[in-house]
């Protein structure tokens, strides 16, 4: 019998910054005067918690809760077990159990009587939350890997995010989270964009894109009533890299789509996915879907963003208890369309070197996108690669679930992006092309740290790049 | 804290590379983390406008200026941006000037 | 037979039945107790694909990586879940149609079939204790629920030939601990199977309804291989 020992366990001892959080309350902000935003406070939590855990639980959260026997198969499916083979503490099913031993103990039956036989366990103080806070902030992407492969089908992914609801109701969260969630909620947006500033870039880009194709009538209108699409976008592109908009506004202008932005309820993206705050996931998402309401649009078209997609497309309706009207939908199943009726043309050639897909965990195993971007990929680019695994059994970027405002844990999560990385080599591919903005960031960082040959691009790059506008195909 | 060593010095970052303590910041340090950080060699004039309005809009705000300032201040496409910080106007030129790292998922 | 035994063999077996029932309904209740929400977008595929394709997980090892990547540990799970049922099957078998049992290779089958199952069990019981993962994880109940399953397959293996003339002390092994079983089960993992159901149907209905699964396309082994070029 071999005996293997356990390695030391990379779980990050983050202790709890409440620096922004003490500002907030001192600057006497909205959100937090009003409660929607949480803030932490000594005292009562582990109490608080518990009875946040037996209220908040739902049935399908409870069986998996219940339904974990110990198998050990979701280990190999994880990129931080598998980046650090001798700690068990990377391990899906430790982690859960973190979650798992307190519901055994305070919920479920066995636990309360004899806790030891089962390993149910309790939370002695807010150490115990915090150390909580480093595991399932920090140590997971709630990338849903695991879930796919338990044969009992517990949703440990899902159990994550539960958990960090619960701990974002106590403000026992990393500091990034918390400012993120802050800007969110007080702004509109991710980023703290103001309206002056989303305004004045949508005009920047309008004015680079009418330069470019030299047609005066290009527009990015916002807050036009009656279009057929509602455009939502990530704030990254209006504070970071604008280029997507206007890529999206060619392409738009080509195929003369009747769209508009609105000038309210423009941010796809949900902070309220990775905190786990489900109120934070209703005001944003209902910012949406309302702007569309009021605009009398016929669909609303969702930028590249993984989360913001996962959260725009499926959760957010749920979140705020809207039920869905209009079609919503991925830019990329816009171009789709368009791309098989001829709307726009395009030139494979154009987009020579070779491009790998990279399937986002909340589009392909959380949504329902696999096969989309690659049908547009195919007509727009001449070599394509796939990486393996892909499509629902990709892996992490390592970016995802919040992880890059959290720099806390970006050396741990560096370390788990080994297998990416491998997979990315393999490939021999220049460009990875993904269809999340968070994606681009952490792949950018998997390939800065691991030192590979590549780029990130996004689907409405790659399109734009292979656009033959119409009149010039004499060129 | 993490620090990195350019031709001999160290200074303090954070995990991410941003600079620990914006207010130490000087140009030595911001070729040091060019180099380090964005792989530049030596730091062009046309780098220099960029990181100088940066710098002077963080003192004067306490924010990151956003890309379309940026681009205004300077004169600059947004193309050049990238051009001249491989890692973007947030992860390259930002850093290059000293700031803390922005919020948000970047 | 001694009466020890054919009370062991009824009466008792239908008490502890009759236990496992109630308290397995008690336990549904609570279970059922926890909401569940519901749906409001558009599906993206079909609900009941999707929980059907969840729930015949069971049956289909190249579906997920973790069991595709390892087709022993799941001939294993296979072997080692023929001889539970072999096994429950013998404790109706016995006493209610012993003479499925007097015909040899029956009789022989069920044996061979719950002999492997136990020394999947022991391959298993080494896995455990050596796997520093599942070292970490497990609870006094992982080990006691396997260790006392493998005790259960030992008596069943040998109280299969239903001789109590030759001695009766497997035969009372073995309906002793299955009553124990079903007694102990409600309160420990491996009343797993209950959930099994619940968790593969919500988790499909939710994945069909986006779309997730089944899965389009190419899946698994059939999605490509690295650097696998469509130029």
């Amino acid at each position: 019998m071999r005996w293997r020992k356990k390695g030391p366990s990379g779980v990050v001892s983050a202790p709890l910054d409440t620096r922004t959080q003490d500002k907030a309350r001192a600057d006497g902000l909205a959100s937090v005067r009003e409660n929607r935003l949480r803030t932490y406070e000594p005292g009562g939590n582990v109490s608080r918690f518990l009875d946040l855990l037996e209220k908040r639980i739902s049935r399908s959260l409870a069986v998996s809760m219940t339904a974990c026997v110990h198998c050990g198969l979701c280990a190999e499916s994880c990129h931080y077990f598998l980046a650090r083979p001798d700690d068990p503490t990377m391990t899906p099913v430790w982690k859960a159990d973190q979650i798992r031993k307190i519901f055994k103990r305070h919920v479920d039956w066995t636990g309360r009587i004899v806790p030891w036989w089962i390993k149910a366990g309790s939370l002695r103080g807010d150490e115990d939350l915090n150390r909580l806070k480093n595991i399932v902030f920090g140590s997971c992407s709630a990338c849903r890997r695991c879930t796919y492969n338990c044969p009992m089908g517990v949703d440990t992914g899902l159990l994550v995010r539960f958990t960090r609801g619960l701990l974002t109701e106590l403000g026992i969260v990393p500091e990034g989270v918390f400012n993120v969630s802050r800007d969110q909620w007080e702004t509109g947006n991710q980023m703290a964009v103001s309206e002056k500033d989303y305004l004045e870039t949508l005009e920047w880009m309008r004015d680079e894109v009418r330069t470019e194709l030299g047609d005066d009538s290009v527009d990015i209108p916002v807050d036009r009533a009656g279009a057929d699409i509602l455009y939502t976008i990530n704030p990254r592109e209006i504070k970071f890299d604008p280029r997507s908009i206007a890529h999206a506004a060619k392409i738009f202008h080509v195929v003369g789509a009747s769209w508009t932005l609105p000038k309210w309820g423009w941010d796809q993206t949900n902070f309220g996915l990775f905190s786990g705050d489900d109120r934070l996931g209703a005001f944003v998402a209902r910012n949406v879907y309302e702007a569309a309401e009021r605009l009398g649009v016929k669909r609303i078209v969702i930028s590249e963003c993984g989360h913001g997609y996962r959260s725009t497309r499926w959760e957010g309706y749920t979140w705020a208890g809207y039920d869905q009207r209009l079609p919503t939908e991925s830019v990329v199943v816009t171009l789709k369309r368009y791309l098989e009726a001829g709307r726009i043309e395009v030139d494979p050639a154009r987009n020579a070197d070779p491009v790998t897909f990279h399937d986002s965990c909340n589009i392909a195993r959380s949504g329902d996108l696999v096969e989309e971007p690659r049908e547009v990929l195919g007509r727009v680019c001449s070599d394509f690669r796939e990486m393996h695994p892909n499509r629902r059994e990709n892996f992490c970027c390592t970016g995802g679930g919040g992880l890059l405002s959290m720099a806390e844990y970006r050396p741990l999560r560096l370390e788990a992006a080994k297998t990416k990385a491998e997979q990315l080599r393999a490939t021999g591919a220049k460009l990875v092309c993904t269809m999340c903005h968070n994606c681009i960031d952490g792949l950018n960082d998997v390939i800065k740290h691991y030192k590979l040959p590549m780029r990130v691009v996004q689907v409405l790059e790659l399109v734009s790049n292979a656009l033959v506008l119409p009149g010039a195909k004499a060129k | 804290m993490p620090t990195i060593e350019v031709d001999g010095k160290m200074i303090e970052v954070n995990e991410e590379g941003f600079l620990s303590h914006p207010e130490e910041w000087t140009e030595e340090i911001a070729r040091l983390l060019a180099k380090a950080e964005e792989g530049l060699d030596e730091l062009t004039a046309e780098h220099w406008a960029v990181v100088k309005f940066i710098r002077g809009y963080y003192l004067e705000k306490s924010l990151a200026p956003m890309v379309r300032r940026m681009c205004q201040a300077t004169g600059f496409p947004l193309m050049k941006i990238y051009d001249l910080f491989p890692s973007g106007p947030a992860k390259g030129a930002c850093k290059v000037a000293g700031l803390p790292k922005p919020d948000g998922c970047v | 037979m001694s009466d020890t035994l054919r009370i062991l063999e009824n009466e008792v077996q239908i008490a502890a039945l009759a236990f496992m029932a109630v308290v397995y309904t008690v336990r549904l209740a609570w279970l059922f107790r926890f909401r569940m929400g519901r749906e409001r977008t558009f599906p993206a595929g079909r609900e009941a694909a999707g929980a059907g394709y969840s729930l015949m997980n069971i049956a289909m090892p190249g579906a997920m990586e973790s069991t595709r990547k390892r087709p022993g540990f799941y001939a294993q799970f296979v072997v080692f879940h023929l001889g539970v049922a072999a096994a429950i099957a013998g404790t109706f078998i016995i006493p209610y149609a012993p003479a499925l049992f007097e015909v040899r290779p029956v009789m022989r089958a069920f044996q061979a079939v719950i002999a492997a199952a136990f020394f999947v069990g022991l391959s298993r019981l080494v896995r455990r204790l050596g796997n520093p993962v599942l070292r970490e994880v497990s609870s006094p109940d992982d080990y006691f629920s396997l260790i006392l399953l493998m005790l259960w397959f030992a008596a069943a293996a040998l109280a299969v030939p239903n001789r109590p003339d030759k001695g009766e002390w497997p035969l009372i092994l073995y309906f002793g601990l299955t009553a124990f079983f079903l007694v102990y089960v409600p309160f420990s993992k491996i009343c797993h199977y209950l959930y099994y159901p619940f968790t593969r149907y919500y988790l499909g209905r939710a994945l069909g309804h986006r779309g997730a699964l089944p899965p389009k396309g190419k899946t698994g082994a059939a999605a490509g291989r690295p650097g696998e070029s469509r130029a």
